[in-house]
């Protein structure tokens, strides 16, 4: 149980530092950490920043991530997975998922199943500070028989079968935003998974977002500001920071950059030179945008804007 | 008029479209899953609403999504929430189908996404997959399920080496009531060849429907048990023009359906953000 003072003395105006300083001092060697987003919003530029540090040893608890869980398991920063779904939905399995799983290249990797729903369960159980919650997913699955820290129980009101399932509460999560304050008041446009109770549920949080904005601006639209400040210790301002996934109302998803990836990083000498190229090769979030190319991520806005525009 | 020219998983989608009804909650994943569903949209199906797990609830579908989580899974949507919520709308019981995909699945409709590893170790498999993802959730909860895959001896197997998501398990009767579930299971398994329905008694899955030009005996020898037949086995229409065009517009570049080689068909980006604007399904909202 985390005390209930734990968290106070986090307030102030400014929490804006550098991505460089935000991953250094959050994501320490063996921490356990959670990303915001649903694949869309996904947080790749922080995971390149933790593999430019060589970060090792981490556990990420957390439901569907494959984009950066596959860049960092093919990294060797991942000891242990405990989540839903690594794949790449229409462009096909994870090459470095598969590799260290079946191979133990580079290195292997614990893996607990769980179920979408159990994971977003588990997180509302941080959320709230108490040990677990209830659901009715997974029974009869054989989720169940590999993953014993689900407690089938029959309920204690009417009886029936129900999945116990453990509260999460993570070192750190990492969140991309649309926009936030200096203070840490971010607000999210379209879908948002998990992200509201990720950061509850979280020792620490950094928000990385596209702008920020005064806290003037926050104060007009409330109700959008899903993560409120008191939830967040360090705020990034880092524009196209989930390319090449997509961020509402900021840019496409870049199907076609995704598949490259996916299409070199079939076999470990093409992942690494993926890595050598735009992870290694590249200086901060800033020089990985240069190698792109800003015409490019251009275009990602122009293709979003026509379908979806944040309403500020 | 029927088009006689198309690829067996454009049938895949043509049929799956057809087993939602209109005014129908579906919760959708991504592939030939979304495509159906936008299909349905465009013909009997007007008012059917998409739900995504990654939150989003009733959105207007301009262009395809490679992932559920995509920015474009929002477009104009209805509703945008959050996962938990999402879920929890799962079990309230609002959402009446969901689409399903899978590596493996047995004669109850049981379904494996997470690894293969035969006689072997699920933590050294052969192949390791996704994982569940919503799929056990969906399959768990939702009122009913459409099961679509390719018709695959290695597919449709006598059993799975991991079930991630139940169908009716042993295929005793109240099997899923036992075990908590509150969905009704899987009520049809669309493939590339032929579709096939589950007995109300025995739950067991038969042969309900045949494509155009596909045999019995392929149809059982991709099967891995002893198939049963409907005593009323049906042969589908082809195609009309009319839906393999929406089809094809609905997936424009051809990703979807195509799969991975089409990329390499295209130009770069330029090309893909023309083909995707120039082919947005844009009705007056």
């Amino acid at each position: 149980m985390m005390s209930v003072s734990s968290k106070v003395g986090s307030n102030n105006a400014n929490k804006v530092m550098s991505l460089k300083d935000a991953v250094s001092k959050y994501a320490v060697d063996g921490s356990t950490i959670c990303f915001g987003g649903f694949i869309g919003r996904d947080c790749v530029a922080v995971v390149h920043e933790i593999i430019r540090q060589g970060i090792k040893g981490l556990t990420v608890i957390d439901d569907s991530k494959t984009d950066i869980m596959d860049l960092l398991v093919g990294a060797g920063c991942i000891k242990r997975w405990e989540g839903a779904y690594l794949g790449y939905g229409a462009i096909g399995l994870a090459p470095n998922i598969r590799r260290a799983v079946e191979k133990g290249v580079p290195q292997p990797i614990e893996v607990e199943d769980w179920s979408n729903a159990a994971i977003s369960m588990r997180y509302l159980a941080g959320a709230l500070n108490i040990p677990f919650m209830a659901t009715r997913s997974m029974l009869g699955s054989d989720i169940l028989k590999y993953n014993k820290r689900i407690k089938v129980i029959n309920d204690p009101y009417e009886g029936k079968p129900l999945a116990l399932v453990p509260a999460v509460r993570p070192d750190v999560a990492f969140i991309h935003v649309q926009r936030a304050d200096a203070m840490g008041n971010a607000q999210v446009w379209g879908f948002t998974g998990n992200d509201e109770n990720k950061v509850r549920a979280a020792k620490h949080t950094v928000i990385t977002c596209e702008e920020i904005v005064s806290p003037e601006e926050i104060r007009r639209n409330g109700n959008l500001t899903i993560i409120p400040f008191y939830c967040v210790d360090a705020v990034v301002q880092v524009p196209y920071g989930c390319h090449p996934q997509s961020c509402y109302g900021y840019y496409a998803y870049d199907v076609l950059f995704c598949g490259e990836y996916h299409k070199t990083s079939s076999t470990r000498e093409g992942f690494l030179k993926w890595l050598d190229t735009y992870v290694f090769g590249c200086e901060d979030h800033n020089a990985y945008c240069n190698k792109v190319g800003w015409s490019r991520l251009q275009k990602l806005t122009y293709l979003e804007r026509q379908f979806n525009r944040i309403h500020a | 008029m029927d088009g006689r020219n198309y690829t067996p998983a454009e049938m895949m989608a043509i049929m799956t479209c057809k087993e939602f009804k209109d005014w129908e909650n579906v919760f959708v994943g991504i592939g030939i899953p979304l495509v159906a569903g936008i299909l349905a949209k465009r013909f009997h199906a007007p008012h059917l609403s998409l739900v995504y797990e990654s939150g989003s609830i009733g959105p207007e579908k301009m262009r395809v999504d490679f992932n559920v989580g995509d920015s474009s899974a929002a477009d104009y949507a209805l509703s945008l929430s959050s996962e938990w919520h999402v879920f929890g709308d799962l079990q309230c019981g609002f959402y009446d189908v969901g689409v399903l995909g899978a590596a493996q699945i047995d004669r109850y409709g049981n379904l494996n996404t997470t690894a293969i590893f035969g006689e072997g170790d699920y933590y050294k498999p052969k192949v390791r997959l996704p994982g569940s993802g919503g799929g056990n959730d969906i399959g768990s909860s939702v009122g009913r399920v459409v099961v679509m895959m390719k018709l695959e001896r290695h597919r449709f197997v006598e059993k799975v080496d991991y079930l991630t998501t139940p169908g009716f398990l042993d295929g005793t009767p109240g099997a899923r009531e036992r075990a908590g579930l509150l969905g009704d299971g899987p009520s049809a398994v669309v493939t590339d060849k032929a579709l096939f329905y589950f007995d109300s008694e025995t739950r067991e899955m038969y042969l309900d429907t045949i494509y155009p030009g596909v045999k019995i005996d392929d149809v059982k020898a991709s099967v891995g048990w002893d198939l049963k037949i409907s005593k009323d086995l049906k042969t589908a229409p082809f195609p009309t023009e009319a839906e393999l065009n929406a089809l094809r517009t609905a997936d424009p570049a051809n990703l979807i359906m195509g799969g991975a080689r089409e990329r390499d068909n295209l130009s770069g980006i330029d090309e893909y953000v023309k083909i995707t604007l120039e082919n947005a399904y844009r009705k007056e909202i």
